[in-house]
């Protein structure tokens, strides 16, 4: 009896601490994908000499771009990406 | 502790900006103050006028007197391979990119001369801290301005850049804690990097600005484009917030007064090299013409 006590407990705790996850996933996906963007602005404007954008005085963006592999990788995939916009928008929001 | 102070000349092409650098720097010298005469123009002047072989390694023309010649290029090409080390080293897909294609056009890109001579400058800074005069000959104008306007511009950029990596690192923060993930506690590398160069560019900007430490001496001659040119510096100058300390008035005809020079000259310390009939060139020829015309000089320098 203890035992089948013990497994409802469990499953409750198991069900509110995912719920507790979705929660937090939730709370946080808009702010998620502000930093998102952010970051893809911040990846253009040091590093947009790359994909031909205006850009800060050269050595601001040279002395940065060690520190920017990550960004510079989002940057080619945005290059890659923006031949097809509307694929792009229709997988963002979940179409199809 | 930094106690050179720094002597630019500036002015149009052919006002005889390095002939003034060079007996200005002669002058120091011969008083017994420790100079180094740099020349950063292009065109590299002081080894003609010094009868001399110079190099980015300092030469000795006379005592207490140092000339040394900037090679830009080789500035830019050190400061770019530098860079790409330093890619090398923290890059893990190196090979994902064509850097090497980027890097030689990079090369050429606007902006890239002043900055070199910018990181020739803070070398020599450093180097020659407890000298007592570091005399900048300067490039033409337009990359003279440049040179004087790189911090005051790139810290512009660095402040927005910094607001939005600190708005970045914020909001990851404000995510890491409500899905009680792990918390990082490697600071971000590229917020250091970008605090750094604003404190390397607010440092020049207050050099530059600094009344005593950044002395601004515009050449100018009594014809009409040259002083066109050099209002013109004067108020670039002014916007970027700094003084002119001195105005050379050079090539002026034999028993002709000032009267003629704009007013907004006329209100900085003026010195004037009377007219040599011999060409200023060679180290001795400079020193017989200071001798022979110390007592004028020197009563100018007192006066202003």
């Amino acid at each position: 009896m203890n035992g089948f006590f013990r497994r409802i407990i469990e499953k409750v705790v198991a069900f509110l601490k995912l719920s507790d996850e979705v929660a937090r996933s939730n709370a946080v996906e808009t702010i998620e994908t502000e930093v998102e963007e952010l970051e893809n602005i911040f990846g253009v404007l040091v590093l947009g000499s790359y994909v031909g954008m205006p850009s800060p005085p050269m050595q601001i963006s040279l002395d940065l771009m060690p520190f920017m592999e990550k960004e510079l990788i989002l940057m080619m995939e945005k290059v890659d990406t923006a031949s097809q916009p509307l694929s792009q928008l229709f997988s963002v929001l979940d179409i199809g | 502790m930094d106690r050179a102070n720094h002597l630019f000349f500036l002015g149009k092409g052919g006002v005889g900006k390095s002939t003034s650098a060079a007996l200005f720097s002669t002058f120091l010298a011969q008083k017994g103050f420790r100079v180094v005469l740099v020349s950063l123009d292009p065109a590299h002047n002081q080894s003609d006028i010094f009868e001399r072989t110079l190099s980015d390694e300092p030469v000795e023309v006379a005592p207490h007197l140092r000339i040394i010649e900037i090679d830009e290029e080789s500035w830019i090409r050190t400061y770019l391979k530098d860079v790409r080390q330093q890619i090398n080293r923290t890059y893990s897909y190196l090979t994902a990119f064509n850097l090497d294609k980027y890097f030689s056009v990079i090369k050429h890109s606007p902006g890239l001369e002043e900055y070199a001579l910018i990181l020739a400058y803070e070398h020599l800074q450093k180097k020659y801290s407890d000298w007592d005069y570091l005399v900048f000959d300067m490039p033409p104008t337009a990359l003279s301005l440049k040179f004087f306007a790189l911090p005051s511009l790139s810290l512009v950029w660095v402040n927005h850049l910094l607001a939005l990596r600190r708005e970045i690192i914020e909001k990851r923060e404000l995510i890491t804690k409500i899905k009680l993930l792990k918390q990082e506690f490697e600071r971000d590398k590229v917020l250091n990097k970008i605090e750094e160069q604003r404190k390397q560019y607010q440092t020049l900007k207050e050099t530059f600005t600094h009344p005593e430490k950044t002395q601004v001496h515009l050449v100018l001659n009594p014809d009409k484009l040259s002083h066109a040119e050099s209002l013109r510096i004067f108020h670039s100058l002014k916007e970027l917030d700094i003084r002119l300390y001195r105005t050379i008035y050079n090539k002026r005809p034999l028993n002709e007064s000032c009267a003629d020079i704009d007013p907004v000259f006329a209100e900085t310390p003026m010195l004037h090299f009377p007219f040599s009939e011999t060409p200023l060139i060679g180290i001795r020829q400079l020193q017989r013409y200071l001798q022979a015309n110390e007592k004028e000089v020197q009563n100018q320098l007192n006066t202003c």
